[in-house]
C-alpha cells in the first residue's frame, strides 16, 4: 500500500515537472515577443540575463503606431472579423432553423449540399474565387473578404444539431399561442440556443481575424490589407531589425488573446462541437 | 416521413429562411467547386479569356517534376507532423486530465498559441531560428552546442523547424479533441482496474488509450486534412525555400496561378488537393455516422 502510494507520488511528481516544463517552453515565444517589443532599439534581446533588465521604452509602439497602414489594418481585421461574425450568425441560424424545424421540398438535397460544402477546403477554391471576384470586380473590396467566409456552411450544421434537440412541445405551445415560425425562431430558438451561438461566433470571429490565404490573394492595395496580410510586408522591410515587429505582432494578436482569455470556455467548447480546423 | 411534405405555406417559408445562406452559398461555394472544375479544362490568359484545350491542363501538371516535388513534400509534412501531433497532443491531454494544480493554467497555456494568426506564428519563429543571434541558438550554445545550425538554410532542418512552429501552434487544438475523449471515459473503469491493483501504466495501456480509439481515428483524420493544407508556415517562413525543397502542392497552386498567371494548370492541381480532401473527409464522416 505504501509502496504504491510513493510510486503514485512520483508519477505525479513527474506529470508536475513535465506539465509545467512544457508550460515554460510554451509561453517562452510569448514572452520574448512581449518583452523585446518593449526593449529600446538595438538592444541585446537575445541575451536573457539581459531580457528582463530595465530599460524598457513604449516608443516600438508609438513608431508602430504611428504608421497609418497598421491603423487601416486593424480597422480592416476589425470590420470584417466582425460583418463575418454577424451575419454568419445570422444567416447560418436561419438555415439552420429552416432544415431543422421546416417541412419543405428539397430539404434532404440541400443539407447533402451543406455537408458536402464542409469537406471542401478554401486552399482548393482560390482559384475560381479569384475569377469570380475578379468578375464581380470587388478585388481589393470588403465584399470579397467578407463573402467567401459566410459560404462556410459550418455553422449551419453545428446550430441545426442543437436545433433539433429543441423539444416539439415547445414549438407546440409557441404554435398553439399564435406565434408564427419567424416569432418561434427569433424569441424562441435563438434564446435558447444562446451558448452555441456565442461558441459559433467567437470561433468565427477568431478564425476570421487571422485568416490569412484568401485575403493575401483578395487584397493587393496596401490601405485594403488585413492584419496578417499586413504585417508580413510590413517586416520585411526591417528584417535588420527585430524590435519594431515585434511591437506589432503584439498589437496583432492583442485581440485574439483578450478574446482567447475572456471566452476561453466558449472557444475550447466550440472546437468540442466542430471538430473542424 | 419523408413522403408527408409540409404545406405550400410552410415550402415557401422553408426557403424564405434558406434564401439569405442559399445565394451566398451557391455563389462562393457550389460555383466555385463547378468553375474550377470547368477552369482546370482551359486555358486562361492573363486578361482572363479562356479556351477549351481538354486534358492538356492534367497532361502538363502530370509531366512536371514540380507537381510531384510539391506533392512529395505536401506527403512528407503530412507523414512526419501527424504522429508528432498526435502524441504530443495526447500527452498534453492526459497531463490536463490528471488533476494537477493549476489545471487551468496548463491547458490555457498549450491552447494560447492556437488563436494566434499565422503571420505572427511565422514572424516570432524566424527570429527564434535565426543564426548566430536567434534565441534557439543561443540557448543551444549554453548548452554545449558548438556549431552554428544554419535552421532554415537545409532541407531537413528547415522540415524540423517548420514541424516545431506548427506542433506549438496548434498542437492544442488536438489536445483539447482528445480531452474531449478522456473526459467521457467513465470513472469505474479505473476504478474497478485499481481494485485489480492495476498500476498507472497498466490502467493506459488496457483503459485509456482503448478508450480513446474513435477520438484517436477522427484527430488523425482531421489533422491529415490540415497537415496536406500546410501554406502558411512554409510560404512564410521559408518562401518553399532552400530552393523548393519545402515547397507545398497549396503554396504550387498559388505560384502557378497568381504568380505565372496560369490559372488553368492551377486549377488542375486544386483539383488534386480538392479530390485528397474529400476522401479524408469521407472517411471522417463515415467515422461520425458510425460511431454508435
Amino acid at each position: 500500500m505504501t509502496n504504491s502510494l510513493r510510486r503514485m507520488s512520483i508519477g505525479r511528481l513527474i506529470l508536475y515537472v513535465l506539465g509545467f516544463g512544457l508550460a515554460v517552453i510554451w509561453l517562452a515565444p510569448l514572452v520574448w515577443m512581449i518583452v523585446t517589443a518593449v526593449k529600446p532599439a538595438g538592444s541585446a534581446v537575445t541575451v536573457m540575463s539581459e531580457l528582463f533588465k530595465a530599460p524598457f521604452t513604449l516608443d516600438n509602439y508609438k513608431y508602430v503606431l504611428g504608421n497609418a497602414s497598421v491603423w487601416s489594418w486593424t480597422l480592416n481585421s476589425s470590420l470584417v472579423a466582425l460583418v463575418v461574425t454577424v451575419l454568419t450568425l445570422l444567416i447560418n441560424s436561419l438555415a439552420a432553423f429552416a432544415l431543422s424545424r421546416i417541412r419543405f421540398v428539397g430539404k434532404q438535397l440541400i443539407f447533402w449540399l451543406v455537408l458536402m460544402g464542409l469537406m471542401v477546403p478554401i486552399e482548393a477554391k482560390i482559384i475560381p474565387l479569384f475569377q469570380i471576384m475578379v468578375d464581380l470586380n470587388l478585388i481589393n473590396s470588403y465584399p470579397a473578404l467578407i463573402l467567401p467566409s459566410l459560404a462556410a456552411p459550418l455553422g449551419v450544421f453545428i446550430l441545426k444539431q442543437f436545433y433539433d434537440g429543441i423539444p416539439k412541445d415547445l414549438v407546440e405551445a409557441a404554435k398553439i399561442d399564435g406565434a408564427g415560425l419567424l416569432r418561434i425562431y427569433w424569441s424562441l430558438f435563438l434564446p435558447l440556443s444562446r451558448s452555441s451561438m456565442a461558441a459559433l461566433a467567437i470561433f468565427t470571429f477568431v478564425t476570421s481575424w487571422n485568416n490569412y490565404l484568401w485575403p493575401f490573394l483578395a487584397v493587393t492595395e496596401e490601405k485594403m490589407m488585413t492584419l496578417p496580410v499586413g504585417i508580413p510586408t510590413f517586416q520585411s522591410a526591417y528584417t535588420a531589425e527585430l524590435i519594431i515587429p515585434m511591437a506589432a505582432n503584439v498589437l496583432a494578436s492583442l485581440p485574439a488573446i483578450l478574446a482567447f482569455i475572456l471566452f476561453q470556455k466558449h472557444i475550447i467548447k466550440g472546437i468540442t462541437m466542430t471538430g473542424i480546423k | 416521413m419523408k413522403l408527408r411534405l409540409g404545406s405550400k405555406g410552410e415550402n415557401i417559408a422553408g426557403y424564405l429562411f434558406l434564401l439569405p445562406f442559399l445565394i451566398i452559398y451557391s455563389m462562393f461555394m457550389l460555383y466555385p467547386i463547378v468553375r474550377g472544375f470547368v477552369t482546370s479544362f482551359h486555358k486562361v490568359s492573363i486578361s482572363m479569356e479562356s479556351t477549351f484545350i481538354g486534358l492538356s491542363n492534367y497532361t502538363q501538371m502530370i509531366r512536371d517534376k514540380y507537381f510531384w516535388e510539391a506533392l512529395w513534400n505536401t506527403f512528407y509534412f503530412v507523414l512526419i507532423s501527424t504522429p508528432t501531433l498526435i502524441i504530443v497532443g495526447l500527452t498534453l491531454a492526459l497531463i490536463v486530465n490528471a488533476n494537477l494544480k493549476g489545471t487551468t493554467f496548463l491547458r490555457s497555456v498549450y491552447f494560447l498559441p492556437f488563436v494566434l494568426s499565422i503571420s505572427v506564428i511565422s514572424s516570432i519563429w524566424v527570429f527564434i531560428l535565426q543564426p548566430y543571434t536567434g534565441l534557439l541558438n543561443t540557448f543551444l550554445h549554453k548548452m554545449g552546442v558548438v556549431s552554428e545550425i544554419f535552421w532554415l538554410d537545409e532541407p531537413t532542418l528547415a522540415w524540423i523547424s517548420i514541424l516545431i512552429a506548427t506542433v506549438w501552434w496548434t498542437v492544442g487544438f488536438n489536445m483539447v479533441l482528445f480531452l474531449a475523449g478522456l473526459q467521457e471515459i467513465p470513472e469505474d473503469l479505473y476504478e474497478a482496474a485499481r481494485i485489480d491493483g492495476a498500476g498507472t501504466w497498466r490502467q493506459l495501456v488496457s483503459i485509456t488509450l482503448p478508450s480513446l480509439k474513435n477520438v484517436m481515428l477522427l484527430t488523425v483524420v482531421l489533422q491529415t486534412i490540415s497537415s496536406f493544407k500546410l501554406f502558411g508556415q512554409t510560404y512564410l517562413m521559408t518562401k518553399g525555400g532552400p530552393g523548393t525543397s519545402t515547397r507545398t502542392l497549396v503554396q504550387y497552386i498559388y505560384e502557378k496561378g497568381f504568380i505565372e498567371r496560369d490559372m488553368g494548370t492551377a486549377s488542375a492541381m486544386s483539383y488534386v488537393l480538392f479530390v485528397v480532401t474529400i476522401l479524408f473527409a469521407v472517411i471522417q464522416f463515415k467515422f461520425f455516422t458510425n460511431k454508435d
